[in-house]
C-alpha cells in the first residue's frame, strides 16, 4: 500500500526516509521537493507521476508527511493513517523539525510497530505505547486536545480537569486474560484504578451560511463526544443520547427511568432536553459494537484506556442557532462603504459566550475605519482588509451594534461595484450549550468481576465552524 | 562531543574514530555515545551521503555481533536494508547475523530480522526468507510475528514470483483455519488478494462461499485497519450466486458505514455498490443511509474531505439515476475551504443542477464568479455557461445571470463570459440573439486567444444582425501577424466567410489580404495549408470551367450549418463499473481506468453469476415498506413525521428572540487606528487642556 514514507522539514529538508530502496529514495525524494514543496501553487493533496503518487500532509509543526505508493492504493486508508501518524509522533512529542532530528530513531522505531510492509497494522496509541520501548511523553488523556488541536488549529484548548494517574493505573501479565485481549485489541487486560472515572466532552461546531435577505442557505451541526475513561477491569459501557429513533424504542424508555445524577448540569440545556434530536449520521470508534447499534440503536463498548473519540454525529434539523447577525451595508459615496451591523446572542441569559470575534470585511484600498460599537472591542486591521469586533465574554440574549464607515485611499484606482463582498464570519464558543440540542441521558459501566462506582463528569462545547453571513 | 548536530554531513572517518574512541571503555556514558555516532549514520543514509557510509559496513557488523541493544539492532538492520544491494561483499558475513537475529528471543529482533530477509535482493537471502516464512506461519509463532510473515511474501512474490505457490497455499490454510487468530486471517486474505491481483498469469482470487461469509462475521473483533482489509479483499472475490444472497450481504456490511475510519467507510461503501449490481431491487433507505454517511464524512480534514468529494462525483455521474440523494447545500463553497476543495465542490454543484434547483446553484456560481481567486471565478462563470447548455429548459435563466455578471466589467470575468456564450449561442440558435449586441461591446477587452477566437465567431455568426461587423473584425484582422495560431486560424475562417456570404469589395480586400499573408509570411505549415486551401476552392469557383463547383458549393462548404453540441460528462459505462470497483483509491481521484495510471493493477471486473444484473442503469428502487428487522428500524428514521427531506428555506428571522438587553451606540465616533488619534481637532486639544485642574 505505502511503499516508501518521507517525512520533510517545512523547508523541504528529508528527515525520515522509511523503506525506500537506496537507488531510488534520492529520486523520488527529489521529485516530491521539487514538484510540491518548492511549488508555491499546489492545487491537490495528492500528486501521481507515471504509477507513483504522493499522497501529503502538512502537520501543524510544519513537518510534510508523505506517503509514496507505486500501485492503485487505498487513499483513504493512506491519509486516515497519516494523520493518526501525526498524532502518535505528537504523543512522544515529535512536534517540530528540531524535536524529529533529536528523536528520529523513535519516529523510526513508530513506523516499525505501526506499519507492516506499508500496510497500517494498529495506530492506537494504547496499544502502540505498550509495544514501545519509550513511554509517551504525553498523557494519554491528553491526547484528544492534540488531534483536536491539530484539526482546528484556530481553536483554543480548554484545560480539562487533570487527574493524577501515577502509579494507581498498572498493566499486568497478559497471560491470565489471553482470550480476553484477542476479542479486544484495543485495551490491555488488568488495568487497576482507585477511582473510577468518566469524562465526556460533546463539542459541536455549527455552520451556516445566510444569503443577502436573511434566509439561511445551509446549517448544520458536526459533533463529536470525546470520552476519557479512568476504568479498572474490562468494563462494559452503555452510552444514550436523546436521540429521536432510540428514544421510540422501548428498551432504551427503561433507561430513562434509571436517575442520571452524574451528569451534572443538565438544567443548562433547557430546550434540548424536552425534544429530541435527529441524528443524520453517527460514527464510532472501532471499539463500539456497530451491529448492535444497527439493530437495536445501543451504543455498547469496552473502551480503551484514556482518552479517545467514541462517536462523531450530524445534524441538520431544529438547531439551536446561537447567534443572529443583521447587517446593513450601504455604499454612501464613490468609495465609502458603511456599516451597521447587529450582533444578538440567542441562547439563554444564563450562559457566556467566550472569544466572540466577528469579522467584517471591507473594501481594498481601505486606509482606516470609523468605529463606533456599544461594547467590545473593534480594530482595524489593514493587512486583512477587515474590521475584528471582539467580545472576551458574551451574555446570552443581548443585542450589540456596530457602526462603521470606510476611509478609502485618496486617490483609490478601485471600483467600488466590483468589490466580491466576501462574507462575514463569526467565531464563537459556548461552554454548556448544545447547538443540535443533543443531550447524553444516560452512561452506564458494568464490569462483570467488579463491582464498582463509576464517578462520571460531563461537559458541552459549542463552537462556531463556518459562520457565514453575506450581506 | 556526542551531542553534536546528528544531520549534518560527516565523512567515515569522523564517525569511525568516535565509534572506535568509545569502544574502549564499557560504560553507560560509552554506550550512550557510541548510539549517538551510529544514529549519524542513520542520517547521512537519509540525507544521500551513501558513498562515505558504504566504508563503514565492517564497523557494523562489528557492533551488531557485541551490542544487545535493541536500537542498536535497529540501526544495524537498516543499514543492511538501506546498503546490502550494493555491498554484496559484506553480505554473507552479514546473513549469519540475521538468522542469529531470527532465533533470538525478542519478537521485535524477530520482526526486523525476518523484514531484512525479505527484503534484500540476494538469492542466499530469498532461500533463507522462504524457509524461515514457511517455518513461522507453521509455527505457533506470536500472531504479531505472523504478520510480518505474511507481508514478507508480497515481497517475495515480486522478487521470485516462481517459487510463491507453496507458500500460498499455506495462506489459504491459514484463512480457513478456524482457530487462527482473526487478525492474521485477515491480513493473510489481503496479501492473497493482492498477489492474485498484482500478477498477469493469475486470475483474481475467488473465495468460497463459507469462507465470504465467515470473514464478514468476524469484523467486529478487527481493529480499523484490519476491518479495510476485509472489506477490500473481498471486492469480486465471491460472487453472490442469488438476489438475496446479495441482499444479506449488504444487510451484514450496513453497520460498518457507523466506523469512524474514512477507509472503513469507503472500503464498505465500495463493496456494497459492488453488490448492488446482484440484487434485484434497493430500498431507498438503503440510499439514504449510503448519502448520509457520505455527508458526515466532510467533516474530515481537507485532503480527506477531497477524496469524499471526489468518490461523490463518482457516485453521480455512475448511473443514469444516482444512488445518493444529498443536499445541495452540503456543496457549497465556505470561505476557508483549500483550492482543491472549491474546484471539486464546484464540479459537484455542476453536476447536481436540475431545474428544481437551479436558481439556488445559480445564485451560489454568481457569488462565487466575483470571488477574489481568479481561477475560482473563471470556473464558476463555466460552470453557468455549461449549465445553460446541459439544462435545456433553463437556458435563459442562466444567461441572464451571465449578463449580470458582464456588468461588473471585470476583464477576465467578461473574457470567460465570451468564451462561454460562444457554446451557448451554437447550442440555442436563434434563441438569445439579442446579447450579441451587449457582447460585441466588449471586443476592446477580450485578450486571451480563447475568447478572441470566441468572439470572432460570434460576430461572424450573426454578422447580419451586426451593421458594423466589418469594423469589429478589424480590430482582430488588423493585428493577424501578432496573433496566436488559434485565433490566426479563427481569423482566416472568417475572412474567408464573409467573402463567401456578400462579395463586395471591402471583403474581397480583407480576404485576399488575409490569405496572402498567411501563404506568405506564415512559418505554420497547417496554418499556410489551409489558407492554400481556401484560396484554391474559391479560384477553383470562379473560373467555373466545367468544374461542377458553383459558388454555392463553395458557400456550403466553408459556411455551411454546424452540427448541435451537447455537453457529455458522462464516461464510458465500463469505465464507471470498474471506477465503482475502486472507490476510495487514487483511481477514484482521477476518475481514470485504473490500467491507465497504473501498470502493476489488473483492470477489475464483475464476476460472472446468475444474479448478475446486465443493465446496470436500470434497478427498481422501491420505498421502505418491507418487514425485516433492522430495516423497520431505519424506516422509522425515514418515515417520521418531523422530517422533511427538503426543508423550505428558513430564515434567520424564524429564530429570533426578543433580547433581554440592548447595549446601544454611544454617539460619538471613535477612530480605530493611532494615527487618526492624533490628528484631533485644535479645539478638542485645548478643552483638554483646559479641563486640568490647576496647580494647587
Amino acid at each position: 500500500m505505502i511503499n516508501a514514507l518521507f517525512i520533510y522539514s517545512l523547508r523541504g529538508e528529508l528527515i525520515i526516509s522509511k523503506q525506500a530502496k537506496s537507488s531510488a529514495q534520492k529520486s523520488m525524494s527529489e521529485i516530491f521537493r521539487v514538484q510540491v514543496i518548492n511549488n508555491l501553487d499546489v492545487r491537490s493533496p495528492v500528486l501521481t507521476l507515471g504509477s507513483t503518487t504522493f499522497h501529503h500532509i502538512r502537520t501543524s509543526g510544519n513537518l510534510w508527511l508523505v506517503a509514496v505508493s507505486r500501485s492503485n492504493a487505498d487513499s483513504a486508508a493512506i491519509w486516515e493513517f497519516l494523520y493518526k501518524l501525526n498524532v502518535l509522533m505528537e504523543a512522544y512529542a515529535i512536534h517540530s523539525e528540531e524535536q524529529l532530528k533529536e528523536k528520529f530513531m523513535v519516529c523510526y522505531e513508530l513506523l516499525d510497530i505501526v506499519l507492516e510492509d506499508g500496510v497500517p497494522i494498529e495506530t492506537e496509541l494504547s496499544s502502540v505505547a505498550a509495544r514501545m520501548s519509550e513511554k509517551p511523553t504525553v498523557a494519554l488523556d491528553n491526547l484528544n486536545m492534540i488531534s483536536e488541536e491539530f484539526l482546528s488549529s484556530a481553536s483554543k484548548i480548554i484545560p480539562r480537569p487533570r487527574l493524577l494517574r501515577g502509579k494507581s493505573s498498572s498493566f499486568t501479565s497478559q497471560d491470565n486474560f489471553n482470550g480476553m485481549s484477542s476479542t479486544c485489541s484495543w485495551r490491555p487486560s488488568g488495568i487497576k484504578y482507585k477511582k473510577n472515572e468518566v469524562f465526556l466532552d460533546v463539542n459541536e461546531r455549527i455552520s451556516i451560511l445566510v444569503s443577502h435577505d436573511g434566509s439561511i442557505l445551509k446549517s448544520y451541526v458536526d459533533g463529536t463526544v470525546e470520552i476519557v475513561t479512568h476504568l479498572s477491569g474490562m468494563p462494559v459501557c452503555r452510552f444514550g443520547l436523546n436521540d429521536a429513533l432510540s428514544l421510540n424504542t422501548p428498551f432504551s424508555d427503561a433507561q430513562d427511568l434509571e436517575p442520571n445524577n452524574d451528569i451534572k448540569n443538565k438544567n443548562a440545556i433547557p430546550k434540548a432536553a424536552a425534544g429530541s434530536v435527529i441524528l443524520e449520521d453517527c460514527k464510532f470508534h472501532q471499539c463500539v459494537h456497530l451491529d448492535k447499534f444497527h439493530s437495536e440503536r445501543i451504543i455498547k463498548f469496552i473502551p480503551p484506556d484514556g482518552s479517545f473519540e467514541l462517536m462523531k454525529y450530524h445534524v441538520r434539523e431544529n438547531l439551536n442557532l446561537p447567534f443572529k447577525i443583521t447587517p446593513i451595508v450601504t455604499i454612501v459615496k464613490s468609495n465609502t462603504v458603511e456599516y451597521r451591523v447587529t450582533l444578538k446572542s440567542l441562547f439563554p441569559s444564563k450562559l457566556t459566550a467566550k472569544d466572540v470575534q466577528l469579522r467584517i470585511p471591507v473594501p481594498p484600498e481601505t486606509v482606516d475605519c470609523n468605529v463606533s460599537v456599544s461594547n467590545g472591542k473593534c480594530k482595524f486591521v489593514p493587512e486583512d482588509s477587515a474590521l475584528v469586533w471582539q467580545f472576551g465574554k458574551y451574555q446570552g440574549l443581548t443585542e450589540n451594534t456596530l457602526s462603521a464607515v470606510t476611509v478609502p485611499m485618496k486617490d483609490s484606482s478601485i471600483n467600488i461595484q466590483q468589490w466580491p463582498r466576501p462574507p462575514m464570519s463569526l467565531k464563537f464558543e459556548i461552554m454548556m450549550f448544545s447547538n443540535s440540542g443533543l443531550v447524553v441521558r444516560f452512561f452506564n459501566v458494568s464490569e462483570r468481576e467488579q463491582k464498582y462506582s463509576t464517578v462520571k463528569w460531563i461537559k458541552y462545547i459549542s463552537k462556531s465552524g463556518a459562520y457565514e453571513i453575506r450581506y | 562531543m556526542s551531542d553534536q548536530r546528528l544531520f549534518s554531513k560527516y565523512k567515515a572517518y569522523e564517525i569511525k574514530s568516535e565509534l572506535q574512541q568509545v569502544n574502549l571503555k564499557k560504560h553507560r556514558i560509552s554506550a550512550v555515545k557510541r548510539k549517538n555516532a551510529l544514529k549519524k549514520i542513520i542520517a547521512n543514509l537519509t540525507m544521500g551521503n551513501f558513498n562515505e557510509m558504504a566504508l563503514l559496513f565492517p564497523d557494523i557488523l562489528k557492533f551488531w555481533q557485541i551490542d544487545d541493544d535493541v536500537e542498536v539492532r535497529r540501526i544495524c538492520h537498516h543499514y543492511l536494508v538501506a546498503m546490502g544491494p550494493t555491498k554484496s561483499a559484506y553480505l554473507k558475513d552479514a546473513l549469519q547475523l540475521v538468522l542469529k537475529d531470527l532465533d533470538s528471543g525478542t519478537e521485535e529482533v524477530r520482526i526486523m530480522a525476518l523484514r531484512t530477509l525479505s527484503s534484500i535482493p540476494s538469492t542466499d537471502y530469498l532461500n533463507e526468507a522462504f524457509k524461515s516464512v514457511k517455518s513461522v506461519l507453521q509455527s505457533s509463532a506470536s500472531p504479531r510475528l505472523k504478520k510480518t510473515a505474511i507481508h514478507a511474501i508480497t515481497k517475495l512474490d515480486q522478487s521470485d514470483h516462481n517459487r510463491i505457490w507453496p507458500l500460498l497455499n499455506i495462506l489459504r490454510r491459514l484463512v480457513d483455519e478456524i482457530k487462527e487468530d482473526s487478525s492474521v486471517q485477515a491480513h493473510a486474505l489481503y496479501v492473497m488478494y493482492r498477489i492474485h491481483e498484482a500478477n498477469e498469469d493469475m486470475k483474481m482470487m475467488t473465495l468460497e462461499r463459507d469462507t465470504c461469509f465467515r470473514m464478514l462475521e468476524m469484523l467486529p473483533a478487527l481493529n480499523e485497519w484490519d476491518h479495510s482489509l476485509v472489506l477490500e479483499s473481498m471486492i469480486t472475490s465471491y460472487a453472490p450466486q442469488t438476489h438475496s444472497e446479495a441482499h444479506h450481504l449488504i444487510e451484514i456490511v450496513l453497520p460498518q458505514l457507523q466506523h469512524v475510519n474514512t477507509s472503513v467507510i469507503l472500503n464498505a461503501l465500495k463493496f456494497i455498490m459492488y453488490l448492488i449490481n446482484y440484487v434485484d431491487y434497493l430500498q431507498e433507505g438503503l440510499i439514504k443511509r449510503l448519502s448520509n454517511s457520505i455527508v458526515t464524512l466532510l467533516n474530515k480534514p481537507p485532503e480527506l474531505q477531497f477524496l469524499v468529494l471526489r468518490n461523490v462525483i463518482l457516485l453521480l455521474l455512475s448511473r443514469e439515476e444516482p444512488l445518493l440523494k444529498v443536499d445541495v447545500s452540503y456543496f457549497f463553497v465556505e470561505f476557508n475551504d483549500p483550492i482543491y476543495i472549491k474546484d471539486t465542490k464546484l464540479e459537484i454543484l455542476y453536476l447536481l443542477a436540475k431545474h428544481a434547483n437551479l436558481s439556488q446553484i445559480l445564485q451560489e456560481l454568481k457569488e462565487y464568479a466575483t470571488d477574489i481567486d481568479i481561477q475560482m471565478s473563471r470556473k464558476a462563470i463555466r460552470a453557468i455557461g455549461n449549465l445553460a447548455v446541459k439544462l435545456e429548459h433553463s437556458a435563459s435563466e442562466c444567461v441572464a445571470v451571465l449578463l449580470e455578471l458582464l456588468d461588473f466589467g471585470v476583464e477576465y470575468i467578461v473574457q470567460e463570459i465570451v468564451s462561454v456564450f460562444k457554446n451557448i449561442l451554437r447550442k440555442y440558435p436563434g434563441q438569445f440573439e439579442s446579447c450579441v449586441d451587449k457582447l460585441v461591446q466588449f471586443t476592446d477587452s477580450v485578450q486571451e486567444p480563447e475568447s478572441r477566437s470566441s468572439m470572432i465567431w460570434i460576430i461572424t455568426q450573426h454578422s447580419s444582425y451586426l451593421p458594423n461587423y466589418l469594423e469589429l473584425f478589424q480590430i482582430f484582422s488588423s493585428n493577424f501577424q501578432d496573433e496566436t495560431l488559434e485565433v490566426q486560424f479563427s481569423i482566416l475562417n472568417s475572412s474567408v466567410k464573409f467573402f463567401v456570404r456578400s462579395p463586395t469589395e471591402a471583403t474581397e480586400k480583407l480576404c485576399v489580404d488575409i490569405l496572402r499573408y498567411s501563404t506568405e509570411k506564415i512559418d505554420n505549415p497547417d496554418l499556410r495549408d489551409r489558407a492554400f486551401m481556401y484560396w484554391r476552392l474559391l479560384s477553383a469557383a470562379q473560373q467555373n470551367n466545367g468544374l461542377p463547383l458553383s459558388i454555392e458549393t463553395v458557400k456550403d462548404i466553408v459556411d455551411g450549418d454546424l452540427p448541435l453540441i451537447t455537453l457529455n460528462t458522462r464516461l464510458d459505462p465500463q469505465v464507471l463499473e470498474e471506477l465503482e470497483l475502486n472507490i476510495g483509491s487514487i483511481a477514484s481521484i482521477y476518475l481514470k481506468p485504473v490500467s491507465q495510471v497504473f501498470r502493476l493493477n489488473k483492470t477489475k471486473v464483475l464476476p460472472k453469476s446468475p444474479a448478475l444484473n446486465l443493465d446496470r442503469d436500470n434497478i427498481d428502487i422501491i420505498a421502505d415498506s418491507s418487514s425485516t428487522r433492522s430495516s423497520s428500524v431505519v424506516d422509522l428514521r425515514f418515515s417520521a413525521p418531523s422530517r422533511t427531506s427538503s426543508s423550505p428555506i428558513k430564515k434567520m428571522d424564524d429564530y429570533d428572540k426578543p433580547a433581554e438587553k440592548v447595549n446601544s451606540l454611544k454617539t460619538k465616533k471613535r477612530s480605530s487606528s493611532s494615527a487618526v488619534k492624533l490628528t484631533r481637532k485644535p479645539s478638542v486639544l485645548a478643552r483638554k487642556l483646559s479641563m486640568r485642574r490647576p496647580f494647587a
